[in-house]
């Protein structure tokens, strides 16, 4: 390095503790020295102007600005956070009302809520006439199109939810199986259900819709009813559905 | 049974940074005020550099460069205030004779006439010089912070040394014999 050199870097680099640098410095005799002494009392006051003084309390002031940024966002997400969780709650929620109001509302509820009524006409035993039988169903504008079941014990037209249905009641072996005739219900979803201590059978009949209660009858008993309401309904001995 | 002190209860990266504002935010502040010379805006600045470095934190690796990289993003906040407020700059002529490159540099006990003197500097000598000379980064530092040539620094760092050295000059001739 020469003093050329030495200088150029001193002037853009005074405080660099290059080897290469301070060598020159420490070998030269053309007063590389003094230059760099002078380079270092000039950084000194440079040093010292640029110094400008520093507000009070400005670290806290940062401080306090990033501890209550971080606490507006934790506030935020946990604020989120909960209102994801309160969605979630209130959906559930919703689901669980539709759920509960689309069940109370289903018809084999409708059905078994209809019961507690007309327990007493589980007890009858007598039999009606075929001709007392087609009389309680076309009070509801319905004919019979067949001969009715046997041991028919109790024949009425009633109202389940909002549908009008003929009540009867059937008797096998002792064990009372209730039918349930909504004339003009087309959407029925055949199928069993059990709810309430009451086993059910809905069966889509040609004009309407059968519902067969009983309270732990045997498939035989329910089957041969819905034989029975089948034939005098539709007017045709079909198979039982189930 | 005596409570633990509260700090222990803080995690790494908050008393990292509460570690990082109590060291350099007095240096920081230096730099904005000369890049603005305004002390309302300077705290702003630094204010928002400390904010924009918590946020960014995981991403400095090495502690060591921690001074440059603030004094860079606080560069880079100066860059966009200026660009949101156009701020007027009133640029000095940058055509001062360079004859006297090599002449002695004077001694100035006399802050004020310094700061006087640093602020008559273009920005263009003035920004590398206050990252030199208060974050004491290398040319090599400075030229990667403000995407410039390493030769280029240097040459920004000698010549605002040397116009100090003429702004300075009335004084300095006064005190020539001290040298």
């Amino acid at each position: 390095m020469n003093c050329l050199d030495f200088r150029r870097r001193v002037g853009a680099e005074p405080r660099s503790r290059d080897p290469e640098l301070l060598a020159h410095r420490d070998s030269c005799r053309d007063g590389c020295a003094a230059f760099w002494q002078r380079a270092q009392r000039f950084e000194d006051d440079l040093e010292a102007g640029m110094a400008i003084p520093v507000p009070d309390g400005l670290a806290d002031r940062i401080l306090l600005a990033q501890a209550t940024g971080e606490r507006r966002t934790q506030i935020g997400r946990r604020r989120a956070w909960m209102a994801m969780a309160a969605s979630v709650l209130i959906a559930f929620a919703g689901v669980g009302m539709l759920w509960r109001y689309t069940d109370q509302h289903s018809l084999e509820a409708m059905a078994v809520a209809h019961m507690p009524g007309e327990m007493d006409a589980l007890a009858l035993t007598r039999p009606m006439t075929d001709d007392d039988v087609a009389a309680g169903f076309i009070g509801r504008a319905t004919q019979l199109k067949g001969p009715a079941p046997a041991m028919v014990t109790y024949v009425h037209d009633c109202v389940v939810g909002q549908y009008p249905v003929v009540h009867a009641v059937t008797r096998m072996d002792d064990e009372p199986v209730v039918a349930l005739y909504m004339p003009g219900k087309m959407d029925g979803k055949p199928g069993t259900f059990h709810r309430d201590g009451w086993d059910g059978r809905e069966v889509q009949l040609r004009g309407g819709t059968l519902l067969l209660l009983a309270q732990g009858p045997s498939h035989k008993a329910m089957d041969t009813a819905e034989r029975g309401w089948r034939a005098a309904i539709d007017g045709s001995n079909l198979t039982v559905s189930l | 049974m005596p409570k633990p002190p509260v700090h222990e209860d803080v995690n790494p990266k908050q008393r990292q940074y509460e570690a990082m504002v109590r060291a350099l935010s007095a240096d920081l502040y230096r730099f904005a005020w000369w890049l603005t010379r305004s002390e309302s805006v300077a705290q702003d600045l630094v204010q928002e550099t400390f904010l924009r470095a918590w946020k960014n934190l995981d991403a400095l690796r090495d502690a060591e460069s921690t001074k440059s990289w603030l004094f860079t993003i606080l560069r880079r906040e100066h860059a966009r205030l200026y660009e949101r407020k156009r701020l007027e700059v009133v640029e000095l002529d940058d055509n001062i004779a360079e004859d006297a490159a090599f002449a002695s540099p004077e001694r100035s006990s006399d802050a004020a006439q310094v700061r006087d003197a640093i602020g008559r500097l273009p920005d263009k000598y003035r920004e590398p010089l206050a990252m030199q000379v208060l974050a004491g980064m290398s040319a090599d530092e400075i030229a990667a912070s403000t995407g410039q040539k390493p030769g280029a620094v240097m040459t920004q760092l000698f010549r605002a040394r040397q116009q100090l050295k003429r702004l300075l000059g009335g004084r300095a001739a006064a005190e020539g014999s001290r040298t």
